[in-house]
């Protein structure tokens, strides 16, 4: 009897009916694409600010002890220099995945074709292959994403894997204007007795002193300073968190934290903790954040954020609204039916729950479809806006439904009892 | 034709007044509606001005150097900071550079002003306090590092220069001038004894520096040369930016001043990105609210056919009737379009005051837009249920069919 009643209103009413699924549908669209855009912009405007270069350096221990002190075996170990066959240690991290862009330098002070310039040997675009966890893996990284706001003047970018042999280098606009040289010369540079003859692959501004500088790849910086194997620095492009009080109380010294603390902090993408793990991997090199760029993304971060979780509430608090306004209406016009049924001899409760479980159906059937239409249009935002696909949250999913059901809930109970409450008889007259 | 009107009026209003929970639901449909395009749409406008502001904690973004050999002036200094706009300009910060012995170690020695060095530079993070006073000094964390200086301890930087007779050697004990025997010039090894107030951390070059005071620096080499660079930090967009550069290049003689590409491309960038976000994210919810609210309407005239039927019963005929709901459902959506507007700043400065901390600029025009907005969709929505209503048999509506 009762599912005969509730199809019977579903096939009679299904106008009305259509009308509030349809208006849960976009309420829980509006709800679906708003929390998973915001639960997914941090990462997203995150991997925007990555524009600005590396957030983190490593450099060689300023005292190297583990070398001087022990005499690592064989090696003839350098105080200013890391092996290069380290480089790819920092992939084995546990926040590695988290690692965008890596690139070791080994600087010089050399003559070009006669002019004095510095010289940063690096990879461009270095196909580096690496084993994890027994598996093989290749990965591509360089400053050509590092170093995104260069403008190429002349030329073209060096791309290390086209490009046979390693005799090229990249010069800087004012350096290229000062010894007249443009792209696709041979050009001698020198460096004490070394001697190498590179061909300019292109001419690029970067609005800085690189502007004065000659790149080119590292094998020809190494054997310019013959430290072959080895390199001076690296930069290195993460992904972090915002820091917070955690990060700061580690930052000043890990090993003060508390069990559960310290976990946390390793645990948590800080430019601390990553730069901890940096240090654990290459134990020769010291990593440190470069506050220019960690701090600033931190701050920006946290403003997006803020500023999508307030428009997602706005408009959550909206489409909570118009649901629960329509929910609400569609009671209210059934008071002649709700009013019969009592006059029949229905109970309160039987009454309440037969509408509630037709407008929980309908609103369930709504809200399906809206999690559908949400997802396109989230998708849609993260195509057209960041050129990527957004990440489905099973928590924005979770959120939705218990605010679909909420909202259902709390449009409808009230309503309902108000009509329990008047006279089946006054109803039923037309009196209301 | 006047009794018509004023029954017309007296209908309208009626009801408007005798169904008042349903007008309530309408309106507030109507007024959240307003609201979210309002306060969306002002956030948007505002996003960049507001997030061009928060960009500045990357620090300076234009730098100005000197134009030819000689260092920048004070005149010039003023003349190149007078070509930004007052509220725009969040600071600027010369630096003098000179190189000195401490130990007898070379070190490079900054003079700045450390009241607007934090405008410039705000990832600074300073260990103790910034100087505050002349004989302060702050020291590079590296530097610190090897010559094993502390917060509150004693460092003396020694500059040598030749003592002509322009030199001002007031204040220089006797001791620390000496002649050369061979060529009969006279030296000096002048000492400025410091006390360490903080100790700099930035993970970059500026950790290898000791800065002192503009005084200092100048009583240290006794000669006022002016500044080598001058750091500049103007919340702008780019194009104002190179506006800027461009003209203080040609009108300020003595100074160049340069855009820091690597803070100003990449600021465009992730800016672009974030507004075309807020573009598209208020672009669909504003779809998606429009057809709410357009259905709640549909919903709420969908009910009156029973109404309309009689009417039409009565003898009314189709355009009065429409007329007449049309302009309930026009003067609903021009109420709910004002009260909109009015949350929807409300909303907005919330939103701005929590995130920014700083007021929203109201935007007069967003109002009539708001309203016109709002009065289109009701109408809209209203006009397809009465068309369907009164095409129908009154007949068959009154019998509730």
């Amino acid at each position: 009897m009762f599912f005969r009643m509730v199809r019977g209103t579903f096939r009679r009413q299904w106008k009305k009916m259509l009308m509030v699924a349809l208006t849960v549908a976009l309420g829980a669209s509006i709800a679906t694409a708003m929390l998973n855009v915001m639960l997914d912009v941090g990462d997203k405007i995150n991997e925007e600010l990555k524009t600005y270069g590396s957030n983190i350096t490593v450099t060689p221990k300023s005292e190297a002890v583990i070398s001087s002190l022990y005499d690592v075996e064989g090696e003839e170990a350098n105080a200013e220099y890391i092996a290069e066959d380290k480089a790819g240690e920092i992939l084995l991290i546990f926040w590695a995945n988290n690692i965008t862009d890596f690139s070791p330098e080994t600087r010089a002070s050399v003559t070009v074709n006669g002019t004095e310039a510095p010289l940063v040997g690096t990879w461009f675009n270095h196909r580096l292959a690496f084993k994890k966890k027994g598996t093989d893996y290749q990965r591509d990284t360089g400053i050509i994403n590092l170093r995104s706001w260069w403008d190429i003047k002349e030329g073209e970018w060096l791309n290390e894997q086209a490009l046979s042999g390693d005799g090229y280098a990249m010069v800087g606009e004012a350096l290229a204007e000062a010894a007249g040289i443009s792209a696709g010369d041979s050009v001698t540079v020198k460096n004490g007795g070394k001697t190498e003859t590179l061909t300019v692959v292109g001419i690029y501004e970067s609005g800085d002193d690189e502007d004065g500088y000659i790149y080119t790849t590292l094998p020809v910086a190494q054997r310019l300073t013959g430290s072959e194997g080895y390199f001076q620095k690296m930069e290195v492009s993460a992904i972090t968190s915002p820091e917070d009080e955690l990060a700061v109380k580690a930052a000043k010294n890990p090993s003060l934290l508390s069990g559960d603390e310290y976990d946390l902090w390793y645990c948590t993408a800080y430019v601390s903790s990553i730069c901890f793990q940096i240090q654990e991997a290459i134990p020769e090199a010291s990593a440190e954040a470069v506050r220019q760029i960690a701090d600033s993304e931190g701050k920006i971060l946290e403003k997006t954020q803020l500023l999508m979780s307030l428009i997602t509430l706005l408009s959550l608090l909206g489409a909570t609204l118009g649901i629960s306004n329509l929910v609400t209406s569609a009671v209210m016009e059934r008071s002649q039916e709700l009013a019969l049924l009592k006059a029949v001899g229905a109970k309160n409760a039987q009454v309440t729950f037969l509408v509630l479980s037709e407008i929980m159906l309908t609103s369930i059937g709504g809200a399906l479809v809206g999690y559908l239409l949400g997802y396109a249009f989230a998708q849609i935002i993260g195509r057209t806006v960041f050129g990527a696909s957004v990440e489905m949250s099973g928590m924005a999913a979770f959120l939705v439904a218990v605010l679909i059901i909420a909202v259902t809930l709390v449009g409808s109970i009230p309503a309902i009892r108000t009509l329990l409450r008047l006279r089946p008889s006054e109803v039923l007259h037309g009196g209301r | 034709m006047n009794k018509k009107r004023r029954m017309f009026i007296r209908m309208v209003v009626a009801s408007l007044v005798r169904r008042r929970s349903r007008m309530i639901v309408a309106l507030l449909a109507v007024v959240v509606g307003a609201t979210i395009l309002s306060g969306l749409v002002m956030i948007y406008y505002d996003v960049p001005r507001q997030m061009s502001a928060q960009f500045r904690s990357y620090g300076a973004n234009i730098i100005f150097t000197p134009e030819g050999d000689a260092a920048i002036s004070d005149e010039a200094l003023k003349a190149g900071a007078a070509v930004f706009p007052a509220e725009g300009l969040q600071g600027y910060t010369p630096y003098r550079y000179e190189n000195t012995k401490i130990h007898n170690m070379p070190v490079t020695l900054a003079g700045i002003d450390f009241a607007s060095v934090l405008t410039t530079s705000p990832y600074w993070l300073i260990q103790g306090e910034l100087p505050a006073a002349d004989g302060q000094t702050l020291v590079g964390a590296k530097l610190a590092g090897e010559l094993g200086l502390k917060v509150g301890d004693q460092v003396s930087a020694v500059n040598s220069f030749e003592v002509t007779a322009d030199t001002d050697t007031s204040g220089i004990p006797a001791y620390e001038i000496y002649t050369d025997p061979e060529t009969g010039e006279t030296f000096c090894d002048h000492e400025l004894s410091l006390t360490v107030a903080g100790i700099l951390e930035t993970g970059g070059s500026e950790e290898e520096y000791l800065y002192v005071t503009l005084p200092d620096i100048a009583s240290l080499t006794r000669s006022e040369r002016g500044y080598d660079v001058v750091e500049v930090s103007v919340a702008a967009m780019q194009e104002d930016l190179q506006n800027y550069v461009g003209r203080i290049c040609d009108t300020v003689p003595g100074l160049s001043a340069r855009l820091v590409k690597r803070v100003t491309a990449s600021e465009s960038t992730v800016l672009t990105k974030l507004q075309s976000l807020v573009f598209i994210v208020t672009a669909v919810v504003l779809v998606l609210t429009m057809i709410c609210v357009a259905t709640t309407m549909t919903a709420v005239i969908a009910e009156r056919r029973k109404e309309i039927g009689l009417r039409k019963a009565l003898g009314a005929d189709e355009a009065s009737i429409v007329g007449e709901f049309m302009s309930e459902g026009l003067l609903l959506g021009g109420v709910g379009g004002i009260l909109g507007s009015v949350l929807g700043y409300i909303f907005a400065q919330v939103i701005s005051m929590n995130v920014f901390s700083s007021s929203i600029t109201f935007r007069p025009l967003l109002v009539p837009l708001t309203i016109a907005a709002s009065v289109l969709v009701t109408g809209l929505s209203c006009l397809i249920p009465i068309r369907s209503a009164v095409e129908v048999d009154p007949a068959l509506v009154l019998k509730g069919e």
